[in-house]
């Protein structure tokens, strides 16, 4: 029970919560108080004036910031009297002083409050007769951000985001008095990864999106409630359209997500979505070309070449490849057809079955927010196994960011990068890559009970092993276990990065230990990293589960879908996708792929691709891979199509239709997928999207009721119990062979990846990543090599030639290269293994 | 690198000064180590500096744009800065500065072609009683020396010369023409001081070596606070102190008793003495630390035993350099005595102080603002409640006390609360040093009873109107932000009370004589352009509303005024007034809405002499900004300039309520 005070507030009472502000309170009486700095999600500070009112105290009616004073019990406040209005008036005086008035050019204008407040609150006529201040009025402060000085009103709002919820400071007061500004430091850009959100929180047009900006009149576009398809996160977005364009992105608020924040790809990088290159007309290689075809002819000729085979080869030999970054509709809808009118298992995505995942994500994001106005967050410690959410999910970075800042959450990283949240208090193991099922053991060991079942496990996990092995200290490794034996509710999280490959079962049962030993087993969450990771494993898309996580030999579960699909399902397990693209060309005869691009990531895929019989790419753009595809299959993306997505917790979310392109021909994915399935004598004949999201919630019994209607604009999460989990020994898998001339290879994942999306956004070309492999300083200067430097890196698989970053963050022994980088995939090093050795030596 | 590793660990040093976790203090002692090797803070050291800090680049930029003493361009080797600030200008500081422009050849805000000499104008100095004057910084060593009472043109000429004959920094100590006949640099000694027969803030100024630990013990020092160290508790102290009625020195006469009584519970407690002194009209402080040093830390023994802070802090503006070495040498010689440190007299008693450098910001004397910029920030004022007796220095109960404040309480300790309440009134207690500038004979410190009349301390002391020809017009009678009081009101007593009845503050205690030669439509210019000039920019109506002002001023003062224009000035002075965010406001406005109701008639007629045919302003045209969707945009190079002039006369200025 909150204590609720009584005040009152132009002759009316309002009870509220202590602690409430005068502004709020007000405002839940339907009273408008004008303000400029004040802002729901920062902390007052008071500054503009604007919200003065009159407010009783021991000194009588006083005026005072009405977003700072607290309300008191008895307290009276007046918004209304003469003198409030007067104020009101002078104050828009004094900020209209110097304000440039160019309205017209503004894209702020038609949205702007300080355009409203003139109209309510303003004085009407200038008394100004003296020159108007000069300042900077296209000044860029990042590459996508541009400060107006001139339309400042020198808010702080901007200031106080970057320090209160991203914790860096890189706008700031310049001058003073009257000619105080905000800026950056001179060549020191605004490089925070959710800075875009300063733009919506800004009150005029000082701050604008340089993407967007000119390119539409706020009274024109067309504003859709979608969500953001860049990461596993679902942060939840406004498309605003016009005349067939995405004109702009800006943050929704949906506080069990995003409260209201977006990061800088969500927000900046769609250049893509009116891409002059996307695909327009099916293509069908005709002497070896590819060439437009109609709908009918490409679909035709899919339908007859994929029976060919199946007749010639059986269904073992096609396969279907979704997308973790498309919506559950098509996704499904590709595992159905492929079960139902192929009648393989031969279905999956990438980091799907070659990934040791668990079924149900984050148990809650809200459980790791600390919004302005709300809860403390519910974990106490957090540990991170090889995650970096700055780079993966940054609005989780800003999630937890605040949580240590402002709950009192505390970190656990294992990483062999120094990602960024290790600036925080807590723990940083830096183990070496491969090696972290030895560490968790060894935290294991120090956690549990001595001659507990869990202690037995790890017996061998010493001390002294955890040091060589993973190059972690003693002291380190106790201080973490330490912290998570401590805590009341810790969170337990890992990704893809050490799921992968042959050691991702070990981590996971390693981790499943750790967890019971703390008394959390549900509190162990994996977290996939695209944005509909969480939808594929739920819906089916791997080869050895059906939707609902059934497993193949679930003759209940199959039964079921069979009726539903009116069907015998097959039974036999069916390949992975490293299995099928290694085999492609072998076993696998026909693929058929659904908005992936897998000849990107290793060359010796592009070589298996181009030996198959057969394949299929249902794309945007002509990928890599769908530049070998037989048949191309043009799709819409996401903000064309009506889909739904869910998130890493589990949260199912809508992302309708925004806009369309009247030149194309391209069609949204479930209805390809449901005009091929009727060329395979299965008339599903889904009317909508909506059809097909019905038939989900029919068949997967955890999204049961989830339907279009149901879902509404903020998404509803799917209940989930969590993991059975029992202990089992966790064994090291064995790591590659060092040896002194060589370093161990580590792939990792960044928001501005060079690939082909990210780079059609000119704007943010300037950020991305090149081609580059990053060495600590002291592997670089004993490998004499120096940044900038062109090297050629070979492991066994392969070689690349990359540019040298020196980079303090990264574990000495270890290079670091990212994922996606144009031209160098990192995959041509690993061979579809977490780990591997390198060489390096100068070009 | 930039930094080396010897300023690496002179900056280091500066940061163990401060307690654990708030090493950003040392942002500013930091900075002037910086701009001492470089002569300025260059960007890639400022970013250097925030890497050691744990701080964003923008973090540091931002500290050393608010602050006026920090560069990020070099001044010439030496930095002669004039103040013009209100008293120094009624005693010709704009003659001063006219012959060091003529003698060094560049107009203010300039540097001389050898890099030699930059010239500027400055805001007040704290030497108001022997203006005119000047600040020398000296470049290579940070060192900055005032030349004062600089009348002629032969005494600036006697300024560079000591310059160039190398002698001028001989000593820190100021220095006078008539002090020095033969120009040898040496210094002058304490200013005029006067007042009562036994004086006891001032007892020591004066007599030769005051300034060391042997002359303060030789006349008792010390003996009150290891009497009350050893044998009060902190309790009595605080009851003490109350009982005496003393109120704060610093301008807003609240009473430091009841402020002790406010501190909140939690530990730690700091103590910070407020000697940012910076109300023009104001150098009493100044005094107290440059000649009477011990005085001032016996004061902060007693306070800090007191509220129970064993750390301290200083906060001395940064142009006060001389008094800055005074104090760290007391301090030393203090420490070596025991009198500071561990233990102190025997008792369980621990006190550090630490001597903190402002750098230039007038704003730092507000309590709130002293303390942020104390923390490492910009020197903005921050919201009350919390105060500082609950969250104040690093969210720790504070307790902020006047320099003057801090040096009564030892006489009220020594002498006891029955003799101090013998002098002043039951409610403004005490003594007060006065401090008297402008156009009267002798300006300079006067140590007197609250209540002594306003024409007593001009007249008896002062030695009536500087030229006798000139009778007095108006007193500012606290400190340029008080309100004017006329020629008829130099029968007010000054104490708090009866100033206030008068319709002003007494405030510092700053008392600056207006003569009849002096024109009001300046005294208002300059007295706004001080207030634009240091306005911190956190709040609108402080921000806007004071360069508002001053830009009307301007014009009215190069002959654009307009007979509307006071009545526009007189609104806009209500619209800051009590609408800003810090008492700043208020303080901006006061002199300026005393002035024009009072000395209307000036104004008036210097409009319609300026002005006959009642031109209006021209303004000229907006630049035109067209979107540049076509190209990408470019960062720098982007502020356009004014296009010609235009004959667009936009005028009929509006009153909010119709005109």
């Amino acid at each position: 029970m909150t204590d609720l005070v009584t005040l009152t507030i132009d002759d009316r009472q309002v009870s509220v919560p202590k602690g409430t502000l005068v502004l709020d309170a007000a405002a839940k009486l339907g009273i408008e108080i004008p303000v400029f700095c004040s802002h729901p999600k920062l902390d007052p500070v008071a500054c503009c004036r604007m919200c003065l009112v009159e407010i009783s105290g021991p000194r009588g009616m006083l005026l005072q910031t009405a977003c700072s004073v607290p309300v008191a019990q008895d307290m009276v406040v007046k918004t209304a009297t003469q003198q409030v209005r007067e104020v009101q008036e002078a104050n828009l005086a004094f900020i209209l002083l110097n304000h440039p008035l160019d309205c017209p050019i503004c894209d702020k204008g038609g949205e702007c409050p300080l355009q409203d407040q003139t109209l309510q609150f303003g004085p009407g006529l200038s008394q100004l007769v003296e020159p108007k201040r000069l300042k900077h009025k296209n000044h860029l402060i990042s590459e996508t951000i541009v400060l107006d000085q001139e339309r400042c009103v020198v808010c702080w709002r901007c200031i106080r985001y970057l320090e209160e919820w991203e914790d860096k400071p890189q706008l700031a007061l310049f001058e003073r008095g009257g000619k105080t500004l905000i800026d950056i430091q001179d060549g020191q850009p605004v490089d925070a990864k959710t800075s875009g959100n300063i733009i919506d929180l800004c009150p005029v047009g000082a701050l604008t999106n340089r993407v967007a900006r000119f390119s539409y009149r706020p009274w024109e576009i067309e504003r859709t409630p979608s969500l953001c398809t860049q990461c596993s996160l679902g942060c939840n977005l406004r498309l605003d359209t016009r005349t067939h364009k995405l004109r702009r992105v800006v943050g929704r608020e949906n506080m069990q997500v995003n409260d209201q924040w977006l990061c800088d790809k969500g927000r900046f990088a769609h250049g893509w979505v009116n891409d002059e290159g996307r695909l327009t007309m099916p293509l069908v290689r005709k002497n070896g070309t590819l060439t437009p075809a109609s709908w009918s002819e490409a679909l035709g000729l899919v339908a007859e070449k994929l029976q060919a085979i199946k007749r010639q080869h059986g269904a073992s030999a096609v396969g279907a490849i979704g997308s973790a970054k498309l919506s559950n509709e098509s996704n499904y809808l590709l595992q159905r057809w492929m079960r139902q009118s192929i009648g393989s298992n031969n279905i999956d995505h990438r980091d799907g079955a070659d990934v040791a995942a668990l079924p149900t994500g984050l148990p809650a994001l809200a459980g790791l927010m600390k919004p302005q106005y709300g809860p403390a967050p519910r974990y106490d410690v957090v540990l991170l196994v090889g995650v970096d959410p700055s780079e993966e999910l940054p609005v989780l970075d800003v999630h937890l960011k605040r949580a240590v800042r402002r709950g009192k959450t505390q970190l656990v990283v294992v990483h062999p990068r120094q990602i960024e949240l290790t600036r925080y208090p807590g723990v940083f193991l830096q183990a070496a890559p491969g090696s972290e099922v030895t560490l968790l053991n060894g935290l294991l060991r120090a956690v549990a009970e001595p001659g507990s079942a869990a202690s037995a496990l790890v017996a061998d996990a010493s001390e002294q092993k955890v040091e060589a092995l993973c190059g972690v200290a003693a002291d380190a490794l106790q201080k973490a276990a330490a912290l998570l034996a401590g805590a009341q509710n810790p969170l337990l999280v890992y990704g893809p990065m050490v799921a992968r490959g042959e050691s991702g079962p070990p981590l996971r049962q390693a981790l499943t230990n750790l967890a019971l030993s703390l008394g959390k087993p549900a509190n162990l969450a994996y977290v996939g990293l695209e944005a509909n990771s969480q939808g594929c494993r739920d819906l089916g898309v791997l080869p050895d589960r059906l939707p609902g996580h059934a497993a193949l030999d679930d003759s209940a579960a199959a039964k079921a879908l069979g009726k539903l699909w009116g069907c015998k399902l097959p039974a036999a397990p069916g390949k992975s996708y490293k299995q099928m693209l290694d085999n492609a060309g072998g076993d696998i005869k026909a693929l058929y792929i659904l908005g992936a691009n897998p000849a990107s990531e290793r060359p010796l895929w592009a070589q298996t691709l181009a030996r198959l019989d057969f394949l299929v790419v249902q794309e945007i753009f002509l990928t890599e891979t769908a530049a070998l595809a037989d048949v191309v299959l043009p799709a819409v993306s996401w903000a064309e199509q009506d889909g739904t997505f869910t998130n890493l917790e589990r949260r199912v979310q809508r992302a309708p239709k925004a806009l369309n392109n009247p030149q194309s021909k391209a069609a949204p994915d479930w209805m390809i997928l449901d005009h091929l399935a009727s060329a395979f004598d299965a008339p599903w004949s889904h009317a909508n999207a909506q059809a097909v999201t019905a038939e989900i919630a029919a068949v997967v019994p955890a999204y049961a009721g989830l339907t279009w209607e149901a879902l509404g604009d903020q998404g509803l999460q799917w209940n989930a119990s969590g993991p059975a989990a029992a202990y089992a020994r966790a064994e090291q898998p064995t790591l590659p062979v060092s040896s002194i001339d060589s370093l161990q290879l580590t792939a990792g994942t960044v928001l501005y990846d060079g690939g082909k999306l990210f780079g059609l956004t000119r704007q943010m070309q300037g950020v991305a990543f090149g081609a580059e492999v990053r060495l600590h300083p002291s592997d670089s200067a004993s490998l004499g090599v120096g940044e900038g430097e062109v090297v050629t890196v070979s492991s066994p698989h392969g070689s690349l030639q990359l540019t040298v970053k020196v980079d303090t963050t990264v574990k000495p022994g270890v290079a670091w290269v990212p994922e996606s980088l144009p031209g160098a995939p990192v995959g041509a090093l690993l061979n579809g293994s977490a780990q591997a050795r390198v060489s390096i030596k100068k070009k | 690198m930039m930094l080396s590793e010897a300023l690496r660990t002179e900056i280091k040093k500066w940061m163990d000064l401060y307690p654990a976790g708030r090493q950003r203090s040392a942002i500013l002692p930091a900075l002037y180590a910086i701009q001492r090797t470089f002569g300025c803070c260059p960007v890639d050291a400022q970013n250097e500096l925030a890497a050691m800090l744990a701080l964003e680049p923008a973090e540091v930029g931002a500290v050393v744009d608010f602050y006026h003493m920090l560069h990020t361009e070099p001044k010439g080797e030496y930095h002669v800065e004039v103040c013009t600030n209100v008293p120094c200008m009624l005693r010709g500081a704009g003659q001063c500065m006219h012959h060091f422009e003529e003698k060094l050849g560049i107009h203010h805000g300039e540097t001389t072609a050898d890099d030699r000499y930059s010239l500027d104008h400055m805001e007040c100095l704290g030497s108001c009683g022997t203006a005119p004057m000047v600040s020398v910084t000296d470049r290579k060593s940070g060192q900055i020396r005032y030349f004062e009472q600089l009348e002629s043109a032969g005494d600036v000429q006697k300024v560079l010369d000591l310059v160039a004959q190398g002698k001028a920094f001989s000593t820190l100590e100021r220095w006078t023409p008539q002090g020095d006949p033969d120009l040898t640099g040496r210094a002058a000694g304490p200013y005029r001081i006067g007042g009562m027969d036994q004086r006891f803030l001032t007892a020591r100024v004066g007599k030769s070596e005051s300034h060391t630990l042997e002359t303060y013990m030789a006349d008792g020092g010390y003996e009150t606070a290891r009497r009350v160290l050893v044998g009060s508790k902190p309790e009595e102290v605080v009851e003490l102190v109350k009982a005496s009625g003393l109120r704060g020195r610093g301008g807003a006469g609240f009473p430091t008793g009841m402020k002790w009584g406010f501190l909140a519970p939690a530990m730690p407690h700091y103590l910070v003495v407020n000697a940012d002194e910076s109300e023009p009209g104001t150098f009493k402080d100044r005094i107290v630390m440059e000649y009477d040093p011990h005085q001032l830390i016996e004061g902060i023994l007693l306070s800090a035993f007191a509220i129970k802070s064993e750390l301290a802090f200083i906060y001395i503006r940064g142009e006060y350099y001389f008094g800055y070495t005074r104090l760290v040498q007391a301090i030393q010689e203090a420490t070596a005595q025991g009198f500071l440190g561990e233990k102190i007299f025997g008792t369980d008693f621990n006190l550090r102080i630490v001597v903190h450098r402002g750098a230039g910001a007038y704003e730092c004397g507000e309590e709130t603002a002293l303390l942020t910029s104390l923390e490492g920030y910009r020197g903005h004022p921050r919201m009350k409640p919390p105060f500082p007796a609950v969250e104040g220095l690093y969210a720790k109960p504070t307790i902020v006390n006047n320099v003057e404040s801090i040096c009564n309480v030892t006489h009220i300790l020594r002498n006891g609360v029955d003799w101090y309440r013998t002098f002043g009134t039951e409610k403004s207690p005490g003594m007060r040093i006065f401090c008297l500038s402008g156009n009267v004979k002798y300006p300079g410190l006067y140590e007197l009873p609250h209540a002594t009349p306003l024409s007593e301390l001009l007249v008896r002391y002062g030695g009536g109107p500087q030229f006798d020809e000139h009778p007095f017009k108006a007193v500012v009678p606290g400190g340029l932000s008080m309100k004017l009081l006329t020629a008829s009101q130099l029968d007010t007593p000054l104490d708090y009370e009866a100033v206030q009845a008068a319709g002003s503050l007494l405030g510092s205690a700053g008392v600056i004589a207006i003569d009849s030669s002096q024109s009001m439509v300046k005294v208002a210019r300059r007295t706004l352009s001080f207030y634009r000039e240091e306005s911190c920019g956190k709040c609108t109506p402080c921000r806007e509303g004071t360069g508002w002002l001053e830009d009307i001023l301007l014009r009215i003062e190069e002959g654009g005024g307009r007979a509307k224009d006071l009545d526009l000035m007189a609104r806009i002075t209500t619209f800051i007034a009590g609408k800003s965010f810090c008492p700043f406001g208020e303080a901006s406005v006061w002199a300026l809405q005393s002035n024009l109701a009072k000395y209307r008639a000036e104004f008036e007629q210097y409009i319609a002499h300026t002005n006959p045919e009642n031109d209006l302003p021209v303004i000229p045209i907006r630049p035109i900004y067209r979107p540049d969707t076509g190209s990408p945009s470019v960062a720098t190079d982007s502020a356009f300039s004014l296009v010609g002039e235009s004959p667009l006369h936009r005028d009929t200025p509006v009153r909010a309520g119709g005109d």
